[in-house]
């Protein structure tokens, strides 16, 4: 176990500071709808021209649940999730059709029926942030892009980018694994990949906080992976604080084989394990990219970045 | 003025008024700081409630302990429209309300007595007065009086006194024996007794002592047990030639202690008498008292006695006990969380839990949570194959956890563990939807993040219990409730901790940098 001292000296941020010096200061309370109501957030997003996954249904009302099936048919593949959710709570993708039933990517299979029950779960916020009543969205699910064929276990990893005031201070990916039942949370035994912020290349992964070279389900390497059109993905996480005018900000993006980055969701409560992926700590970025704004207000996304680029990258002194 | 600034000052503003005001408290009006450093004692609270329906005079007039006549003893009467004067020209002491036309509907009267824990409350023997007490035989006759005659024959051939007489006597009459002279003795009594008020057993064993001739008659005593308001219990007192001695008939073989029952009324007569009233009854509220009597009245007379919760009547104080123990469990709460990140099920939920153990052994209130928790989590399985909405869902996890506990209550009765019943303060609801979002977490994120949780809740509750069930804490939270804005600035203080949680060191601790 490391002392506090020794967690400090490497600028690892815990929960509490997190919560008292960059998320309440920075993220002011009337701008988390924006962020919390997915529908909301991709209305934005589309607004100020980024990539997003195609709505193909959004469902408000029970009796819209009752239809889903026979609005779904044109479909094969899609995802339904809560436009409330948090963490992952409540997303079911449906990897194609067979026969009448839904094929999990994991292979289980499920009838129109479990799909209903599934969406009006939702409905009855079940899976929202307080309980509350909520909307079910279903959506394009992405094709993985070529580049991470080698390390999709049942379905494309997704790539989180946490910002302050627009400066991206680190990056990762993350890759499910059967231990986390193709789920991409972390602490469910998911992979989380490091990606220098210069160059969008992976650095090293970590699987339940230990490092490993080669995805444990497909032994593909982890390391030195380039992600495709890293400029378009930090330049859609850039956008993404002006348009929210979140400060604290994590941003989930995918990269679809055909249709490039695409937006997936924003994150006004982003956790810390990326810190663990990436092997660095947190605050002494944050705090530079706080001293970068002091010192040069209203910087422009293209000027942040570049700072950032510089500053952060991983041979970066 | 910086935040940091203004937290500051007000942290310090806090500790200053709840010292100080705890400090004048303790120099100046002398209430001891420690627990247990000075002497305590009991206070009694005789609440007399009636009915009015007609427009007349009313007298109510309750008898004290014999002890009320003593100067030492602190007492004060309470009444609303009442006249109220202490009555001590009449064998033993009375309280004497009068009004000549009160409202009419419910009335309340208020007795209270305070009196030391050493003072001889018990049924120890008080000399005779005047000439020597008579026994009135109570005029048995036919098979009845036999029957009587033959008990009494008994107990005389194993007893050697009257002490003896009388725990052999009441032995035989509250054996649960099929005994045909038992039997025909207390079918007469039944029959006769459904009209008076009173103890069967009491009545049966004063007319027989009357019998054999002893004189003995009806006493009254109050339990000091603090749990609960209570009706005053029957008790027997009788004359062993020189002293009057009080036992209780249930227990006939155990003298009365003075530490756990106070014999309120002794010398016969009734307990309560009201005249143009209806319904009328008296209710005791026992508390235990850590302050002396004489820094109570000199308490009474300060402005600072508002600041505690003695100022309230003795039955709202009783419940003051646990409200004033709630904001350190949310303390242990806020630590917990916050500084040693444990994952709890809903933020203060388990400080609820914590009182809901205080109330019962600890043992069974966490095998009873863990029992209702997990025949929850079943059904709520179950109820969750028919997809019903959630608030239905819910509510109807309410009604099984409640169903549950009278289930285990009544099973636990059974098995003669009598703790468990104490359920009541069990908070349902949030058990229902402790259930609810850990079926949920089970679901989402695996039954070991599930356990975790509840098993962190039930932690934070053990602790938080262990916290609040400190003798010292209780007492200052109750006569120092000031001190509880130290426990504020406290949290105050916590609410700007930004270190690392104890948990994070456990999670950071592969933390190598690239």
């Amino acid at each position: 176990m490391l002392t506090p001292r020794e967690l400090r000296s490497m600028g690892v941020l815990g929960i509490n500071m997190r919560n008292a010096r960059y998320l309440s200061p920075n993220n002011p309370r009337r701008y988390y709808q924006r962020v919390d109501d997915k529908i909301l957030t991709k209305e934005l997003a589309k607004a100020n021209g980024l990539a997003v996954p195609e709505s193909f249904l959004i469902l408000e009302s029970p009796h819209e649940v009752r239809t889903l099936v026979e609005n779904l048919s044109r479909h094969d593949s899609f995802v339904i999730k809560p436009a409330r959710g948090s963490g992952g709570r409540g997303v079911l993708v449906v990897d194609h059709c067979d026969r009448g039933f839904f094929v999990k990517p994991s292979g289980a299979r499920l009838s129109g029926e479990d799909l209903r029950n599934h969406a009006s779960n939702i409905l009855a916020g079940l899976q929202s942030l307080g309980g509350n009543r909520d909307c079910a969205m279903v959506e394009y699910r992405v094709t993985t892009a070529e580049a991470f064929r080698g390390i999709s276990f049942q379905g494309a990893p997704d790539i989180r980018i946490v910002l302050l005031h627009g400066y991206p201070v680190l990056a990762m990916l993350r890759a499910a694994t059967s231990e986390s039942d193709g789920r991409a949370n972390l602490h469910q035994g998911a992979l989380g990949v490091g990606i220098d912020l210069a160059t969008g290349v992976t650095t090293r992964a970590v699987h339940r906080g230990k490092i490993i070279v080669r995805h444990p389900d497909l032994d593909a390497p982890l390391e030195g992976l380039q992600v495709p059109e890293w400029d378009k993905i930090l330049e859609i996480a850039g956008t993404c604080y002006d348009m929210t005018g979140m400060g604290y900000l994590g941003v989930d993006l995918m990269v679809d084989e055909t249709r490039g980055p695409l937006m997936i969701e924003v994150n006004a409560r982003p956790g810390l394990a990326i810190q663990m992926a990436c092997g660095i700590g947190l605050q002494p970025r944050l705090e530079a990219a706080l001293a970068r704004r002091n010192e040069r207000p209203g910087e422009s996304a293209r000027e942040r970045l570049d700072f950032c680029r510089l500053h952060f990258a991983s041979n970066a002194p | 003025m910086s935040p940091k600034l203004r937290l500051v000052l007000t942290v310090v503003t806090l500790c200053l008024a709840g010292s100080g005001i705890a400090l004048y408290k303790h120099l100046k009006l002398g209430v001891p700081l420690l627990v247990g450093q000075k002497s305590t004692s009991w206070l009694i609270e005789a609440k007399v409630s009636f009915l009015t329906s007609l427009p007349q005079p009313v007298t109510v007039k309750l008898s004290l302990p014999p002890a009320a006549r003593d100067e030492n003893i602190g007492q004060e009467a309470g009444s609303l429209g009442f006249g109220y004067v202490l009555d001590t020209t009449v064998p033993g002491v009375k309280a004497v309300w009068s009004a000549q036309q009160p409202a009419e509907g419910p009335h309340s009267l208020y007795f209270r007595v305070r009196f030391p824990e050493r003072f001889r409350t018990g049924g120890s023997g008080i000399e005779a007065l005047g000439p020597v007490p008579v026994a009135s035989p109570p005029g048995l006759s036919g098979s009845v009086e036999k029957a009587a005659r033959g008990i009494i024959d008994r107990s005389r051939a194993a007893s050697s006194d009257a002490d003896t007489f009388f725990t052999h006597l009441l032995l035989q009459l509250s054996a649960d024996s099929t005994a045909q002279e038992n039997l025909l003795l207390r079918r007469h009594y039944e029959k006769i007794e459904h009209s008076r008020s009173g103890d069967l057993l009491v009545v049966m064993g004063i007319d027989l002592l009357e019998m054999a001739g002893i004189p003995a008659r009806l006493a009254h005593g109050v339990k000091l047990d603090v749990r609960e308001p209570q009706e005053a219990i029957p008790l027997i007192e009788y004359c062993d030639g020189r002293t009057w001695k009080v036992k209780n008939p249930a227990q006939p073989n155990v003298s009365l202690r003075s530490d756990n029952i106070c014999v309120w009324k002794r010398g016969g007569g009734a307990l309560l008498e009201v005249q143009g009233g209806d319904k009328s009854k008296v209710i005791f509220t026992v508390v235990k008292d850590m302050i002396s009597l004489k820094q109570m009245k000199e308490l009474r007379d300060s402005p600072l006695f508002a600041s505690t919760i003695l100022g309230l009547p003795v039955s709202e104080q009783a419940v003051f006990r646990y409200v004033v123990l709630i904001p350190l469990g949310a303390f242990v709460v806020v630590i917990l969380r916050n500084i040693v990140g444990l994952p709890t099920l809903g933020t203060f939920m388990p400080v609820l839990l914590a009182l809901a153990f205080l109330e019962m052994p600890l043992g069974s209130g966490i095998a009873m949570f863990s029992i209702i928790v997990a025949a929850g989590l079943y059904f709520r399985f179950f109820l969750s194959s028919m997809n019903l909405l959630v608030v239905p869902r819910v509510a109807a996890c309410v009604v099984i956890v409640t169903l549950l506990m009278v289930v285990m209550s009544l099973l636990s009765w059974r098995l003669g563990i009598h703790g468990v019943l104490k359920v009541t303060l069990f908070p349902m609801i949030i058990i229902a939807w402790t259930i609810e979002r850990m079926s949920l977490i089970w679901e989402e994120e695996g039954k070991r993040s599930a356990l975790m949780q509840v098993a962190g809740s039930v932690f934070v509750a053990v602790v938080a219990y262990l916290v609040m069930r400190v003798p010292q804490i209780q007492y200052s939270a109750q006569y120092f409730p000031e001190l509880l804005l130290i426990v504020l600035a406290a949290i105050l203080l916590i609410g700007r901790y930004t270190g690392y949680r104890l948990s994070e060191l456990h999670r950071f601790r592969n933390f190598t940098r690239i």
